[in-house]
């Protein structure tokens, strides 16, 4: 469960790039819910993923995860809570680990290992065992290191290892874009298969309309930092892609007559 | 050059691979280029000496202190750095110069004398063995025990949870690791080792001096670039081992061109040819090691 209430966000404050990117903003998403989020450049989405996960911190308001205040919290504390795959595949995994290094240090997250050694048979078996839902035959390839697999290789390894743990919230940015569109797919069916058997609490960000309607439970749109639509169930389901795009354009168009306004 | 000599060098060549190691987590494993190392050398030797000479302890509690001292210079460095936000070479300065202030106060002087006093390498003499082969001999068991325990914490949770931090410090903090902890912790690491060596450096030298850390960084940064250039880094193990390696051939480097008589070089011109060694290391190794990348990328 992730509560967002009434959290403002200031870039640059008190400077002359000063700039507002959420308002406001209230989201609870309930305890197993999949949300998807779309909006126009600038719109806020990742600004409000990195106000859940910490990297952003508020000018006011409160977030709570599962339960716990975690406003003040860092990021590195947020990580038993939530975990997230990043758009860039490089950012999810670390290049200079071999794969099972990697899993051992997502492991840690909600298991650290101290002194002990980062790598043991039970985390071996684990990583493979994971691992093979991919069939890419990355389970033989375990001490190799990440930098030398492709990116769509990473972002599924980056996907395992954001599930591996026992986080409850799932915090996706945009995370097949940097995939060509077969691996694109390929990546969402696997997401959306880990998200319904772990029953996770998933916030996905996504450019593609298709996509926003297809997956999940349920659906809002950013526009100028703030939450303009909000879908689930019937009228959900009863939505195009087609109605998604009106919408979209019927936004754009205000933001166009407002700045004929601003320059007449 | 002589037995004696040869030996000497490789005294000083295993002393300066504790300099090549914390070179390596700094620069190699952090991602942070650490200046601390200037002044956190002559630091080591400092309190060794003192200790030894004018509060009489054993030596070997007093080098332990030593490199305990190193460890608190290389922490309050990384904590300007994640606490205040200071530029990491810009903290390294500060507590390098704040340290040479220090060391004279240490000292009550710009020197303090070890000759005759009882020092790790006394405690191994009179064995019916010469203690210029002792000496180094006593070294390289402590320096590969060193290395071993570095690689075996570096395989530990926490030691790939540093490593992590300085190859991905975003992904790392995703993953609950606390970078700015980890940096505490490994600028203290490398300073420890640091000072150790100092303090091994003047009990072998014979005194310790303010001015002795001068050129530190670059012989450090120097071992670990020529080391790991020349030897295969695929694992943790080779590439502190190679550090290792890269001190000692530079030891031997340094030895034979002030003994090469023809090169006309003064034991001046070390650094210089120091530094004329890392550029040149730098450059012709284009970006085949990840060593190479990592400082010329920063460079540029
Ligand atoms: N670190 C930052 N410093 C200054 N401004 C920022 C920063 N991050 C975001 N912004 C601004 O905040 C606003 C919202 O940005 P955000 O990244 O949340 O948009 P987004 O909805 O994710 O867009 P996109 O679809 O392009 O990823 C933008 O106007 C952006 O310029
Ligand atoms: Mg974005």
């Amino acid at each position: 469960m992730i509560e967002v209430s009434d959290v403002r966000v200031t870039f640059n404050k008190g400077t002359p790039l000063e700039a507002t990117a959420l308002h406001e903003l209230d989201l609870v998403v309930p305890r197993g819910q999949f949300l998807t989020v779309i909006g126009s450049n600038g719109a806020g989405k990742s600004t409000s993923l990195n106000v859940i996960a910490g990297l952003v911190r508020p000018d006011c308001g409160k977030v709570v995860v599962d339960g716990q205040n975690v406003t003040d919290w860092p990021i590195h504390q947020r990580s038993r809570l939530i975990s997230r795959v990043f758009q860039d595949p490089k950012m999810g995994t670390c290049e200079d680990l071999t794969i099972l290094e990697n899993f051992a240090l997502a492991h840690g997250r909600t298991q650290p290992r101290g002194f002990r050694f980062a790598i043991d048979k039970t985390i071996r078996e684990r990583a493979a065992e994971r691992l093979k839902l991919l069939k890419l035959g990355l389970e033989n390839r375990l001490n190799d290191k990440v930098g030398l697999l492709s990116g769509g290789q990473r972002q599924a390894v980056s996907l395992l290892m954001a599930t591996t743990g026992e986080t409850r919230v799932l915090l996706l940015d945009e995370h097949t874009a940097a995939l060509d569109p077969k691996t694109a797919e390929f990546v969402m069916e696997l997401t959306r298969e880990i998200v319904t058997e772990l029953k996770l609490t998933s916030v996905m960000v996504t450019h593609s309309m298709a996509q926003a309607l297809h997956y999940g439970d349920r659906t809002v749109m950013f526009h100028r930092g703030r939450i303009i639509f909000d879908a689930q169930g019937d009228k959900r389901a009863a939505m195009q892609v087609s109605d998604l795009l009106a919408l979209f354009k019927r936004d754009q168009g205000e933001e166009l007559s407002d700045d004929a306004l601003l320059l007449g | 050059m002589s037995l004696y000599e040869l030996l000497g060098t490789v005294e000083v060549g295993l002393i300066f691979g504790l300099v090549a190691l914390g070179a390596f987590i700094t620069f190699r494993i952090l991602d942070f280029p650490d200046l601390t190392v200037e002044g956190s050398f002559p630091l080591g030797a400092a309190v060794a000496a003192i200790l030894i000479v004018n509060f009489g302890w054993n030596p070997w509690p007093a080098t332990l202190v030593a490199a305990i001292a190193g460890f608190g210079a290389g922490f309050v460095t990384a904590f300007l750095n994640v606490r205040f936000n200071i530029l990491h070479i810009l903290s390294g300065i500060l507590v390098s110069i704040s340290l040479y202030s220090i060391n004279l106060r240490v000292m009550s002087g710009p020197n303090k004398p070890l000759l005759g006093a009882h020092t790790i390498f006394s405690a191994v003499q009179g064995w019916g063995i010469p203690a210029y082969i002792l000496s180094p001999l006593l070294l390289a068991v402590i320096i590969l025990s060193i290395k071993v325990l570095l690689d075996l914490f570096l395989h530990t949770g926490l030691g790939m949870n540093m490593r992590a931090a300085g190859a991905n410090p975003a992904m790392a903090a995703a993953n609950g690791v606390n970078v700015g902890r980890m940096k505490l912790l490994g600028l203290g690491m490398a300073n420890a080792l640091t000072a150790l060596a100092g303090a091994m450096f003047a009990q072998s030298f014979g005194a310790a001096d303010a001015y002795m850390g001068i050129g530190v960084i670059i012989i450090g940064l120097a071992s670990v670039i020529v080391g790991m250039s020349i030897l295969p880094v695929r694992t943790i193990a080779q590439a502190t081992l190679a550090c290792l390696f890269g001190a000692m051939l530079y030891r031997f480097a340094v030895a034979f061109s002030l003994n090469a008589d023809f090169l006309g070089l003064k034991a001046s011109d070390v650094q210089l040819v120091t530094a004329i060694l890392v550029v040149v290391t730098l450059v012709g190794q284009s970006s085949r090691s990840g060593m190479g990348k990592l400082l010329k990328r920063k460079s540029s």
